[in-house]
């Protein structure tokens, strides 16, 4: 590019500027074109919009190279569509998603400024999670149409965050496989074989963990935001009360001061606020109601896409700090 | 521009008809995805206790830029977007037809194609909808230079390169109508762009972005006569020229990458216009420049520090007049939620070298509110 700058005459102001840089700017292009034809066939590239898709990708194909857009430590309703992840998308085979609208506020972005084929929506390089799982919550007809901007970040398609139900984790794997076969013919045989391992692996831990979890059946928790739904629907957990007055939107003093009032006469097992959210209000709830409610704040998502065990690693992180406020 | 001026009555009429629209389509549920059209509104309304110079904001209570827009897919290929915009401007409603265009998406290469009316790639902010700024007004660079928001006619050809870190290389030809409106003379067409961006991220918890335009305006603004009664064309480029060059440098920093709890976003624009019509002996330009200061300081608050100047070579017939301003802002934004944002901004205008309207004080309280599908946002 500086080589290319100062072919560009000082006089380059004069009448026909703007045309020598159109020439400046065509070299610069073919330069770097030509740059990235020389370079070696890259690997096949995932995009993950979220740690649990990567985790997955890398269970899938191990050989990948993965971007993960996302950390348990940001909210993923509320990514900035910066330059380095356009950058990821640009060069992507296969990006995937959650869906349901819960990459809405950023994902467009990307799609549309990457300009790349492969994983604008309906193409086959494209994976909404989503699109393969019944989800929760979904509101009724029409509600959704009578929203309004005061009711919050309501999801016309239900609840985005699947991936805290292990069973629909799993459900979301086959078709993410299913799709990655299909993109990889070569690699079909060995994807089914790492699928069927994930499986098995899997199904065998969903099995324990629901057997551990038995006395947190029918148990209270008073929860901000619907991260972790599905969680709780698993496990037999009840979210009593949530600390955000409607989706997406942070504590206020007033619904705070509502929400210890419900809880006083039977406290909750936990509050549970997630490790990318404000602690304050929670900490400040479990204060008020006597230091005998704990707050557990969570990763609402896989901490450590890349650890070989990553998804049951997470599992059981919660299932344990649940089980520990349970007192067993 | 034919569109320029609709009575309220068909503004309401199309908004009403928009509405239905929305009531009408169908929640898709638990099929496979269906890339759908997708319908959004915003709401921008205003009070301002002083007009600011070069602003866009009447005294009194006013709509800002307000719109409605409709966006989605065009078969596999194509991708479009309508968007119907209105402000009130000097106590009259006025509509314009902001974007309307089709977009390549399937094109190989990184290459993207854009035919229609649309907001030139020039300078950081020019892209985005004045509504989701984090100022109640524009910078003044944009405002002197750009019209506040410039959209046109045209096409462009955009290209994204196959590296990890970003670089996009753009080329606009644009009608140049909405740049500048009165010509003393004008070739066609009126204005070409080129944009160059890059950008990256440093670390987990800071990214940066840095953008190099270039504008060649073929339209050169009717000197004003010092003898006409001395009036700002509202609309369109207060002060323009055949060259225009733009840099933007943008670094933002939130703990850990969560930008929804924190973030801190610092962001600069200069822009440099020279050839500004036939009688500029070569040493007249007009230049301008921001700084901005972006804090939240959680979900719901944000604070904001801007400061502006503009010095130019103001065309009288034949001749040209220094002219200076300064401009400082200080900005409170409550966001109860993602929908609504509700501004408070002191303005002070400084230094003022033959502008008659600068406002030494100025505060302006803003309430924006979205419905529907509210466009993703940009870097």
């Amino acid at each position: 590019m500086v080589r290319t700058r100062t072919e560009i005459p000082p006089s380059a102001a004069g009448p026909r500027g703007w045309l020598r840089r159109v020439h400046a700017a065509l070299a610069v292009a073919t330069a770097v074109s030509a740059a990235a034809v020389a370079a070696p066939a890259a690997a096949f590239t995932v995009f993950a919009c979220e740690p649990e898709w990567a985790a997955l990708a890398r269970a899938l194909l191990p050989q990948a190279r993965v971007h993960v857009a996302t950390t348990a430590q940001q909210d993923p309703h509320h990514i900035e569509a910066r330059p380095a992840l356009i950058a990821q998308l640009r060069g992507a085979d296969l990006a995937a998603c959650t869906g349901a609208s819960l990459e809405a506020g950023w994902l467009p972005t990307l799609q549309q400024r990457a300009g790349n084929p492969r994983v604008q929506d309906g193409a086959p390089g494209m994976f909404y999670a989503a699109d393969h799982v019944i989800l929760i919550d979904v509101p009724q007809r029409g509600a959704a149409a009578l929203a309004t901007p005061f009711a919050g970040d309501v999801h016309a398609e239900g609840n985005p965050h699947l991936h805290a139900d292990p069973r629909r984790l799993l459900e979301a794997a086959r078709a993410l496989a299913a799709q990655v076969q299909a993109l990889q013919p070569a690699q079909a045989g060995a994807v089914g074989e790492r699928l069927a391992r994930l499986e098995s692996r899997l199904q065998a831990r969903i099995g324990d963990w629901e057997r551990r979890a038995a006395p947190l059946r029918g148990r209270a928790v008073a929860v901000q935001h619907g991260s972790l739904a599905y969680l709780w629907r698993w496990l037999g957990l009840v979210p009593v009360a949530d600390l955000e007055p409607v989706p997406g939107m942070a504590p206020t003093p007033g619904h705070l001061q509502r929400v210890l009032q419900a809880l006083r006469p039977k406290p909750p097992l936990a509050i549970v606020v997630a490790r990318h959210q404000d602690p304050r209000p929670g900490r400040w709830l479990a204060a008020q109601l006597g230091g005998s409610v704990p707050l557990l704040v969570l990763p609402a998502t896989v901490p450590d896409d890349s650890a070989p065990d990553a998804i049951e690693d997470w599992f059981e992180q919660m299932l344990q700090a649940l089980l520990k406020a349970a007192g067993g | 521009m034919a569109f320029r001026s609709l009575s309220h009555r068909s503004i309401l009429a199309l908004v009403a008809g928009v509405a239905a629209l929305a009531g009408l389509s169908p929640a898709a549920q638990a099929q496979p995805r269906q890339p759908g059209w997708e319908l959004g509104g915003v709401l921008d309304v205003a009070a301002t206790s002083r007009e600011v110079a070069f602003g866009q904001r009447d005294k009194g209570l006013g709509l800002g830029h307000s719109d409605v827009s409709l966006r989605g897919p065009l078969g596999r290929a194509l991708s479009a977007q309508f968007t119907l915009a209105a402000h009130t401007h000097d106590g009259k409603l006025e509509a314009e037809i902001e974007e309307a265009w089709v977009e390549t998406r399937t094109l190989p290469a990184g290459l993207q194609l854009r035919l229609g009316r649309f907001a030139a790639q020039v300078g950081r902010l020019n892209e985005q909808h004045p509504h989701a700024d984090d100022f109640v007004e524009r910078p003044l660079l944009h405002r002197a230079f750009l019209g506040g928001h410039w959209f046109d006619d045209g096409l462009r050809l955009n290209w994204t390169a196959p590296t990890d870190v970003y670089l996009r290389l753009g080329a606009e030809v644009m009608r140049g109508h909405q740049l500048v409106h009165e010509v003393a003379s004008a070739r066609s067409p009126g204005a070409f762009t080129l944009n160059a961006r890059t950008g990256g991220d440093l670390g987990v918890g800071s990214s940066w972005q840095l953008g190099l335009s270039w504008l060649h305006n073929r339209r050169e603004a009717e000197p004003e006569d010092p003898a006409a009664p001395h009036e700002h064309e509202a609309h369109g480029a207060h002060f323009s020229g055949k060259r225009t060059a733009l840099v933007d440098l943008t670094w933002k920093w939130a703990p850990q990458g969560n930008n929804r709890q924190r973030q801190l976003a610092i962001s600069t624009e200069i822009a440099r216009i020279r050839g500004i019509n036939r009688h500029d002996t070569g040493t007249q330009r007009h230049a301008a420049g921001t700084l901005s200061v972006v804090w939240r300081h959680t979900q719901a608050w944000e604070f904001g520090l801007r400061t502006d100047w503009l010095l130019a070579d103001h065309p009288h017939l034949a001749d040209f007049e220094p002219l200076r301003l300064r401009e400082q802002a200080l900005t409170v934004a409550w966001k109860p939620t993602h929908a609504q944002a509700l501004r408070l901004q002191f303005t002070t205008q400084r230094d003022a070298l033959d502008v008659d309207d600068a406002a030494r004080r100025s505060v302006q309280l803003q309430y924006v509110l979205s419905f529907g599908a509210h466009g993703a946002h940009s870097y």
